[in-house]
């Protein structure tokens, strides 16, 4: 939030709300406990509008017009509906057609009994042997955040259309990934897929590109991917990154209570 | 390609602005279609993770990533000339040609015993009025029907 902006009031469903001009307006709903379903919005992201879900009406002069509450920074004055039968039916049908795009997914199923859509009237991905499950709505979060927030951009976007998925170039091990995890953090129907052998770790959805694992200087237990250790050290002051010590958690504590 | 010709069509595009797509673009060109290991360097060359190239290439119809033949027919699918009866067209392709392509992940491909033609589809070439049109080698045909293909692909070096 930014701490510097005048606080305004707004108005949702016809409620008023203080929040800081400039904020987020989903941020805001968020904070408030309004419901408004989102797939796509990660806070430490540029808005990006993806998934549609988090539509809401926007009142002005008596108009209202429809627009993603993950786009929207507040103002003064701002007006904003979250439950017309407009906005409704537009989840209703978005659902549907997540359902018709994840239909494995138990985080859409759950999102879409609450609009009552339990079936879909679109044709449903046929789902074989895909490393995301049946569960991928392409919101783009884990690609944005490989790139913008990690910078290994070891995934993307690949082929068209309905064709297209979230994949790895050449659909094969990609040397780029880190092996962080940040992909799976963030999306929001639990796609991807990563299992942890102990001295690798298995991007399975990242067509199974293998990460070294490192050990604890202490305990000698697996405590996370080289490569992210790595890039670690080469961010931070290289004083800092002499001293680091390869410790897990447990190592760590108690050296510093030592 | 060797690197020299890559470096050499890398440094056509120094401003940022719909540079990665002209030097793909021109690998296409020039190549016919845009290997593995060169888009690879490529991503190491221009700095631009090969994700990202690899999301455009598989995007655009345009671009290649297998070899093709030495004569390439771009059948339109758009759906103008897919109402005007392209299928009949592509089946007609396929029979005169003796192959059988595979539309996958979207995009169709098939290229002759001989490699002498490559088959592809691209959507809509802006000629509808023409429909059903096919592209040899950049030469656009309209009006196609199945009796006229086996002169247009004579033109070509093609016989029964
Ligand atoms: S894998 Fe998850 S985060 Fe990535 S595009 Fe699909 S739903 Fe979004
Ligand atoms: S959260 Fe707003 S469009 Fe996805
Ligand atoms: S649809 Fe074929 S040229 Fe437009």
């Amino acid at each position: 939030m930014d701490t510097t902006g005048h606080t305004v009031t707004i108005t949702i469903n016809k409620n008023q709300y203080q929040a800081v001009e400039g904020e987020i307006l989903l941020e805001v709903a968020r904070r408030e406990k309004i419901d408004i379903p989102h797939l796509c919005y990660e806070s430490s992201l540029s808005p990006y509008g993806a998934c549609r879900l988090c539509m809401v009406e926007v009142v002005t002069c008596g108009k209202t017009e429809m627009t993603t509450a993950c786009t929207v920074r507040v103002h003064r004055g701002l007006e904003i509906l979250t439950d017309t039968p407009d906005v409704i039916r537009h989840r209703k049908i978005l659902l549907e057609l997540y359902l018709a795009e994840a239909p494995h997914s138990d985080v859409i199923k759950a999102m879409a009994i609450r609009y009552g859509v339990t079936k879909t009237r679109f044709l449903k991905k046929i789902v074989t042997g895909d490393p995301l499950l049946g569960r991928c709505v392409l919101c783009g979060l884990c690609v944005r955040v490989c790139n913008e927030i990690m910078g290994a951009g070891a995934i993307g976007f690949v082929n068209r259309g309905p064709y297209t998925i979230v994949s790895t170039p050449f659909l094969e091990e990609n040397p780029a990934c880190m092996g962080c995890g940040t992909c799976a953090a963030v999306c929001p129907t639990h796609a991807i897929g990563i299992e942890d052998t102990g001295e690798k770790r298995i991007m399975r959805s990242w067509s199974g590109t293998p990460v070294e694992m490192i050990r604890c200087a202490g305990c000698g237990g697996y405590i996370g991917p080289k490569p992210v250790m790595e890039y670690a050290r080469s961010r931070i002051d290289p004083v800092m990154a002499e001293e680091l010590q390869e410790l897990c958690p447990a190592c760590r504590r108690k050296q510093v209570t030592r | 390609m060797d690197e020299k010709r890559l470096d050499e069509i890398i440094s056509r595009y120094d401003y940022p602005s719909g540079r990665i797509l002209g030097i793909l673009r021109d690998i296409q060109v020039s190549e016919g279609y845009i290997e593995k290991d060169l888009l690879r360097l490529l991503a190491e060359k221009i700095e631009v993770p090969v994700s990202r190239l690899y999301g455009l290439v598989t995007f655009y119809s345009f671009f290649s990533l297998q070899p093709v033949g030495r004569h390439i027919i771009t059948l339109c699918m758009g759906t103008p000339c897919h109402v005007k009866g392209a299928r009949t067209i592509l089946a007609t392709l396929e029979d005169l040609l003796g192959i059988k392509g595979e539309e996958e992940s979207g995009k169709y491909f098939a290229t002759t015993a001989d490699n002498q033609f490559t088959v592809v589809i691209a959507r809509c070439f802006g000629a509808c009025s023409m429909s059903p049109v096919i592209q040899i080698d950049g030469n656009l045909y309209g009006y196609v029907t199945p009796e006229k293909i086996p002169e247009i692909l004579a033109g070509y070096g093609w016989h029964p």
